[in-house]
């Protein structure tokens, strides 16, 4: 029971975060949920199943532009267009899965690469429908959720319920299944594993994730910008997720606190703070691989080692 | 009717040719040697067999139904299981979650009971909540079989189980397989290089060179046979 | 309409050609060291921007430009080799995450030290115009086409005759033989990796002229790399010619049929065809699970 106390008290404060503090934190907050939620996804590909999607964030932005056109032109109600953007992203993901997921991981590798190019380029250049490089505004926020300290609670809810699925998923048979296959495809679909199966599963669901990241984001920003869903956006992604601690339930909440929450304090150019993400990146990938929650759960032994 | 037979296997890769018209049939249950020459093919047919690769011609049959071409996870449901000559194991598992992974990839509950009794027959008990990584390799390779008898096999290939295992682990590897088909039967073919280790297990030993089938006979008359000789020193 | 599709054809053959020299730049490394190196498409940008600074700072020759930005990519290759893709050796999924991280570095190094805008390279090749029967071509795009279809021919001529291209090849066949008849493959990795790099930096120091020199260039001719790599076969270096080409042609003659703010689409559907049609490319052999 003790176990929940600290996570429970962290939660609490959380939720009372709009009566705590002012509207500049509360905003680099509601990014920081927005963030982690496309990377719980990329964590389940990635961490858990050892997919590696250089293409991720293409899914955020079929989930923001879907919302966008529905909620905008279609004039369809907030929660069926986010709903309908979260199952597009998701049916994006299954159908390229099934494209490339039966072949080598370098075949998954390079189609999600070109599908993120491709997809930014549709977003810049089908101005009938998407509004262009200019981007899409006038994207409401949801009818109750309308002010940042409402729409804070709202996002934290969202990243909540991302990471409630992510605890699901991993501690279930399913989640086991994936995490063999990260270990050894070979081994397990010789164990009787479907590995095509459940790697297009998995890849559905988080690029569902990635769409409910990218609907939320463009109801927040109430604009929806090709920018935001780049091929330099999904490196971020990745950033996020190993960076944090590919693999491990924290992981996408480490990172998402880093990648958004770091700069702010700093305030340092936004170039040079890249460079260091993305040196950051290589050293973590060459020196420690666990990434932070890596970090702290192997400091976490060393103090249990001492303590017997 | 055949419980496992292979007719004019033929696989190609690019310029190599690792199987030539490979074709044997084995009846029933009981532990059969596989055995020749490095480069003879054996490695390749246990590939054809479990479904890793699809044969370029011929066929795989079990118990007379066409299996060849067919998925590796597909052919797990119908009774294959196999073990690797480079010894695979889930290094981040523990050994009891690597055991527990032959049921719940196919959907059910695993038995831990089933598993800890199996570890203890292997000496491994005290490894059983201990990552695989942290295992000898001799270790990786008895854990690597147990979990292949977990599977309830029909068919088991088992690839060079005897490679890199130290003489004292052999006698437990060897008592433990004998036990297991005792309490199970089944069909168990055996790829080996130790003569030894081979011969105290199977009664009927198939041997391979350059991609067929040369011989096949009891360990006595293999050991005898002018025709095998000469295939492994020449 | 004859004289439209030619128009597309040599255009696409000249896009095509830098398709191709990314394509065979990564089709090297990665038949010699399995890996597929995500940053080419950053060190293509980086040729382009040290082949800007040589011809605006130091000397005004665009040939001489173009040589020493491929002599220092060639170095920067090798430091990314020893640094990055040596370390981890044998993990795929590693090696291109760290290339993420290179890609995150080197674009966001180049904004910081030269901006976010585009450069120019006022070359005479791209103003001086060469008639083919009624068209009219910039001598520029010619130039790229021959320089590429010399390095091709250079290329086959030292893979089949020359002592390291000999070692390439048998270490791209099986590496363990290699190992075992005596070849030093991590020398082999480090020559294959500059030599990769060199092409990228040629690729981008050619097309810099044409299309200017910005952060993001590398991208698009990358996915073009990849797509001509897939189409003519993983690990197959004539493949990578061919596809190149094709992918080049094809984008170019179908802005004839479909808008061009679509030609990037292209390469991918080319992809999913491949994938779904023949997995293999045109000249590459199926292996169960491996395409």
């Amino acid at each position: 029971m003790t176990r929940f106390a600290a996570p429970a008290a962290l939660l609490a404060v959380l939720y009372f975060a709009p009566a705590l503090s002012g509207p500049y934190l509360l905003h680099v907050l509601v990014l920081c949920y927005l963030y982690a939620i496309p990377a719980v996804g990329l964590n389940l590909m990635l961490g858990y199943t050892g997919l590696v999607s250089l293409g991720h964030i293409a899914f955020a932005g079929i989930g923001g532009y879907t919302a966008a056109v529905l909620m905008v032109d279609a004039r369809l109600g907030y929660w069926s267009a986010l709903a309908v953007a979260v199952a597009a992203a998701g049916a994006a993901g299954a159908a390229i899965g099934l494209v490339c997921l039966r072949f080598r991981s370098h075949f998954f590798m390079i189609v999600t690469l070109a599908f993120g190019l491709m997809l930014y380029s549709v977003m810049n250049n089908w101005d009938d429908v998407t509004r262009g490089a200019a981007g899409f505004p006038g994207i409401p926020r949801p009818p109750a959720f309308t002010t940042l300290e409402s729409f804070y609670r709202l996002a934290l809810t969202g990243a909540l319920a991302a990471f409630a699925v992510q605890w699901l998923v991993v501690r279930s048979d399913f989640g086991r299944i994936l995490i063999a296959l990260r270990q050894d495809e070979r081994l397990a679909e010789a164990k009787g594993v479907n590995a095509t199966l459940y790697k297009t599963a998995v890849f559905a669901l988080g690029s569902a994730l990635a769409g409910l990241g990218g609907a939320l984001q463009v109801s927040f920003l109430r604009v929806a910008a090709p920018a935001s869903f780049n091929l330099a956006e999904s490196i971020n992604a990745v950033l996020i997720v190993i960076v944090g601690g590919a693999g491990s339930l924290a992981g996408p909440a480490l990172g998402a606190l880093l990648f958004v929450g770091l700069p702010e304090y700093l305030r340092v150019a936004a170039e040079w703070r890249l460079v260091v993400f993305g040196a950051l990146l290589v050293l973590i990938t060459l020196f420690a691989p666990r990434g932070i929650a890596g970090v702290i759960d192997d400091g976490w032994r060393r103090l249990a080692r001492r303590g017997r | 009717m055949s419980a496992l037979a292979v007719r004019a296997l033929e696989k190609r890769y690019g310029g190599l040719t690792a199987l030539a018209g490979c074709s044997f049939a084995i009846e029933g249950p009981g532990i059969y040697g596989l055995i020749g020459p490095n480069g003879a093919g054996k490695t390749t047919l246990f590939d054809v067999i479990a479904g890793a690769t699809p044969p370029d011609r011929g066929e795989v049959t079990l118990q007379d139904r066409r299996v060849s071409g067919l998925a590796p996870h597909r052919l797990v449901r119908l009774g294959i299981a196999r073990s690797f000559q480079e010894c695979r194991v889930f290094p981040e598992y523990t050994c009891l979650e690597n055991l527990a992974f032959s049921r719940i990839a196919l959907g059910s509950r695993p038995d831990l009971q089933e598993a800890r009794r199996l570890l203890e027959l292997v000496g491994l008990e005290t490894y059983a909540d201990e990552p695989a990584a942290s295992l000898s390799f001799g270790q990786r390779r008895l854990l690597e079989i147990v979990g292949t008898f977990l599977q309830r096999p029909r068919v088991l290939l088992l690839d060079e189980p005897s490679a890199g295992v130290n003489p004292a682990l052999l006698e437990i590897l060897s008592a433990f397989i004998l036990k297991m088909h005792a309490e199970r039967p089944g069909l168990l073919l055996v790829i080996e290089h130790n003569m030894e280790f081979i011969m105290g297990l199977a009664a009927d030993i198939i041997v391979m060179h350059q991609g067929a089938v040369l011989e096949r006979g009891t360990p006595q008359a293999i050991q005898a046979s002018p025709r095998v000789i000469e295939a492994y020193l020449g | 309409m004859a004289q439209a599709l030619l128009e597309q054809v040599i255009n696409g053959l000249m896009t095509g050609s830098v398709y191709v020299l990314v394509a065979l730049g990564m089709v090297l490394i990665y038949g010699v060291m399995h890996v597929l190196n995500f940053a080419h498409g950053v060190l293509f940008m980086l040729g382009g921007y040290v082949c800007h600074f040589f011809f605006t700072r130091v000397t005004g020759s665009y040939v001489l430009s173009l040589l020493l930005s491929m002599v220092v990519l060639a170095l920067v290759g090798l430091a990314v080799e020893r640094g990055v893709f040596r370390p981890l050796q044998g993990n795929l999924r590693n090696q291109v995450i760290a290339s993420l991280g290179l890609i995150l570095a080197i674009e966001n190094l180049v904004v910081a030290l030269w901006g976010p805008n585009a450069l120019q390279l006022r070359v005479a090749s791209t103003e001086t115009l060469v008639a083919l029967g009624e068209l009219r071509f910039p001598a520029h795009h010619l130039m790229i086409i021959g320089i590429t279809a010399v390095c091709v021919a250079l290329m086959f001529g030292f893979l089949k005759w020359s002592k390291l291209g000999t070692a390439i090849r048998a270490t791209s066949q099986d590496r363990n033989a290699a190992m075992v008849v005596g070849i030093p493959v991590e020398k082999v990795d480090m020559a294959t990796f500059c030599l990769g790099t060199a092409l990228a930096a040629l690729g981008g120091a050619l097309v810099g002229p044409l299309f200017l020199v910005f952060p993001q260039m590398g991208d698009a001719p990358m996915v073009k790399g990849l797509a001509g790599i897939l189409l003519g076969g993983m690990g197959s270096v004539p493949g990578a010619v061919v596809g190149g080409l094709i992918i080049g042609v094809t984008e170019s003659v179908s802005t004839l049929f479909l808008p061009t703010d679509y030609r990037d689409s292209v390469a991918f559907a080319v992809m999913v065809l491949i994938l779904l049609g023949r997995p293999q490319g045109l000249f590459g052999v199926r292996v169960r699970g491996e395409a």
